[in-house]
């Protein structure tokens, strides 16, 4: 191992003519990409003309030594330029330089300077720079390179044991706003520190930054996964991989860049193979919050336009399609509902696609679409009754496992055929089976829905308030399923009954209890704090102005990761504000709109009161339940 | 003959940039300048000769002049080492 090993007859160019110190210095740069220890070609030439620029690498007797330490490097590599007619590049001899030797090593001063000393060491033999001017061929330069060389002292410093290590990680959390950046900071801080290069590549909610190339994984020591959520794994094949959750990522930082960097990790092998040990509940989570934490966009995105639509309508123009009477208003519901009909299809989606990577997409998408449209065998356009988000996350588990059991079963397949897995097999075999599944799944959906329309229908005139209570609780109960759908199509079947512009009290609790599962998720972010994590805080006040202009998807996220919590708390207290709202004998004139029905309502001031006091009750609900979560936590 | 002790304060080690500095701070007087890092013994004078030894920091290292004006020379290298 020495100088001769940094070398490759593909970096040797002999005999050149050219005329100026850049041109050569250009051509070297071009030589060092033939090979792999460049990461990054253009930041590499940027730090050796950065180098050059702090002053001149001319040595003396003709010799030249461009070099540069930059990250962009993976291990020290050498490129060589000799010149026909020497050119001044300004040494201090005054001799005009017609040897070129270009170092490139990693960001590493004691590396550097061993590559440099050894080097040097070399050409200070006047015989060994006569023969290798007269050396006709790349390889015939080498040769001697090695001849040389092997006069020298063995080496024994450290660049023998080059490459040097290089640890990549991939860092995400749910929400992608702050533990994701924490946990880039810690790992590259602690790779300065044990001066190991690291490079971090992060998923947040902005997108991914500095992604990792299919290169620098190639050529890795190891990838530590640092991950709140699932991450897409296919590329890392074959490379050895620590999976840690993201808090580890920060606080044990240290502990994991040096495991990595000594090659401490087991080499992963898709999805089957061991992964960490992980318990059944953790691992639902992560799956199923992987889907949460890419719908959220939707949700806010689509929630706020609807909620614009409603402030900048003008009601007089007519309560049936309030929220796009103006064109205005027509135009931002209708792009705001565009986002908000993506929700379920991404929610089954990416949960799909944390347990069985990048296959169990297209399978997730389409069971979360069929979830929302209710779709089944004999009515597959869609039967009017949606299984809502509860659907949509039975599509996504159903459609991932479904790709998991599809991929165990076509592994028994003969190998010839493996190309044609993936871009055949996996996308129709898999469609075939999450149409089928969610068309078996769907009537009973619909068969629910229709119950409880046909059991509400004939439920005659019972206590009102009993009735609003029961109505505005069931809005909660599933966010846009059987129940939600049911309650909220009688509610607009009592209007329909009225003339127009006549009140309804049953709308009116139906709507509330729309309005609060929002409101509860925006009161308990704001007076819970404990209970939530900074990032849910963070989406959490949105809320406040969806649930206000009844836009009770604003609760999904929450409640889909955490239902067993969250939808008991909403039902409550939508059941209390739809009571309450009956008891004060509020209605009102359209099926939608939230607070802007205030000006035609009956009882604006009980209804409000109704809305307050059902918010607050499941707030308080929610925060008891809360309390004692002790799991599925980031912190 | 004069000589003196020093250690290597770059952060880098002698690389090139600071033995391009000590070289040209020293090849103007007409003495003879030695490095002696532990056994070896390297020609001052010569970019080469510096980088060759691979000097890194916090390395212990005597400066030896002979010839006309060596004390000069001497204080030029120290100097130049010195200045960091």
């Amino acid at each position: 191992m020495g100088v001769a090993d940094l070398l490759s007859p593909q970096r040797i160019e002999l005999n050149l003519s050219l005329q100026d110190k850049q041109a050569v210095l250009e051509r070297l740069v071009e030589l060092e990409s033939r090979g792999d220890a460049i990461i990054d070609l253009e930041a590499f030439r940027r730090d050796m003309m950065a180098r050059e620029a702090q002053g001149g690498t001319a040595v003396e007797a003709g010799i030249a030594v461009p070099h540069a330490k930059s990250s962009a490097v993976r291990y020290p590599s050498l490129a060589v330029v000799t010149l026909k007619k020497g050119i001044d590049c300004g040494a201090l001899d005054g001799v005009p330089s017609d040897l070129f030797f270009m170092i490139a090593v990693p960001a590493d001063a004691e590396l550097h300077m061993a590559v440099l000393a050894r080097l040097t060491t070399l050409l200070m033999e006047p015989e060994f720079l006569q023969q290798l001017r007269k050396a006709a061929t790349p390889e015939e330069f080498l040769h001697l390179v090695d001849e040389f060389e092997q006069r020298l002292p063995q080496l024994d410093s450290k660049w023998q044991e080059a490459p040097t290590a290089t640890v990549l990680a991939v860092t995400a959390c749910p929400t992608g706003i702050a533990h994701t950046y924490m946990a880039a900071d810690a790992l590259e801080r602690a790779g300065q520190h044990l001066g190991v290069t690291v490079k971090v590549e992060t998923q947040g909610a902005g997108g991914t930054k500095n992604k990792l190339t299919p290169q620098e994984i190639r050529q890795c020591t190891a990838v530590i996964i640092a991950a709140g959520r699932e991450v897409d794994m296919s590329r890392f094949q074959g490379i050895k991989v620590l999976r840690v959750s993201v808090n580890e990522g920060i606080y044990r930082a240290e502990e994991l860049v040096q495991r990595a960097a000594s090659g401490d990790a087991p080499v992963y092998g898709g999805v089957d193979l061991p992964r960490e040990v992980e318990r059944i509940g953790v691992r639902s989570y992560r799956q199923l919050m992987n889907g949460v934490s890419h719908m959220l966009p939707f949700v806010i995105g689509g929630g706020i336009l609807t909620a614009l639509a409603f402030l900048l309508d003008d009601m007089s123009l007519g309560y049936a399609h309030f929220g796009s009477n103006t064109p205005v208003s027509a135009w931002l519901r209708a792009i705001g509902q565009a986002a908000l009909g993506f929700m379920l299809p991404i929610l089954a989606g990416f949960t799909s696609v944390a347990i069985a990577d990048r296959p169990g997409m297209m399978v997730g998408f389409v069971g979360g679409a069929l979830a929302a449209s209710g779709a089944t065998l004999a009515a597959p356009e869609g039967s009017g009754a949606p299984a809502g988000f509860l659907g949509a996350m039975i599509a996504g588990f159903a459609g991932g496992y479904l790709m998991v059991g599809l991929k165990k079963l076509l592994d028994r397949l003969p190998g010839t055929i493996e190309g044609i897995k993936s871009i055949l097999l996996y996308p129709v075999a898999g469609l075939l089976m999450v149409g089928l599944f969610m068309c078996l799944i769907n009537p009973f959906v619909g068969a629910l829905n229709s119950a409880l329309y046909g059991s509400l229908q004939v439920l005659g005139p019972q206590s009102r308030i009993v009735l609003g209570a029961l109505l505005a609780g069931m809005m909660s109960i599933d966010m846009g399923g059987p129940f939600n759908k049911a309650a909220y199509l009688f509610g607009t079947s009592t209007l329909a009954a009225l003339a127009t512009g006549q009140e309804s009290d049953v709308m009116a609790a139906v709507m509330i209890g729309g309005m609060v599962p929002p409101l509860v998720i925006a009161l308990a972010t704001t007076f819970c704090k404990s209970c939530f994590t900074p990032e849910e805080r963070k989406s959490g006040a949105v809320n406040y102005i969806l649930g206000l202009c009844f836009v009770t998807e604003g609760a999904v996220p929450f409640a889909a990761s955490d239902p067993l919590r969250v939808l008991p708390a909403c039902i409550l207290g939508s059941a209390v504000a739809g009571g309450l709202s009956m008891l004060f004998g509020c209605a009102v004139p359209a099926p939608h709109g939230g607070i802007f029905l205030c000006p035609v309502m009956i009882n604006p001031g009980g209804y409000l009161a109704a809305l307050a006091a059902g918010s607050l009750a499941g707030m308080l609900l929610l925060a008891v339940l809360k309390k004692n979560r002790t799991i599925l936590r980031e912190h | 003959m004069v000589c003196a002790k020093t250690t290597v304060l770059h952060e880098s080690g002698l690389h090139m940039r600071p033995a391009q500095e000590f070289v040209s701070a020293v090849a103007n007087y007409p003495c003879k300048v030695v490095i002696k890092v532990g056994e070896n013994c390297v020609n001052g004078k010569s970019i080469l000769s510096v980088m060759a030894a691979g000097i890194q920091k916090g390395t212990p290292i005597e400066i030896c002049c002979e010839g006309p004006q060596e004390q000069e020379a001497l204080v030029a290298a120290l100097e130049v080492l010195a200045k960091v």
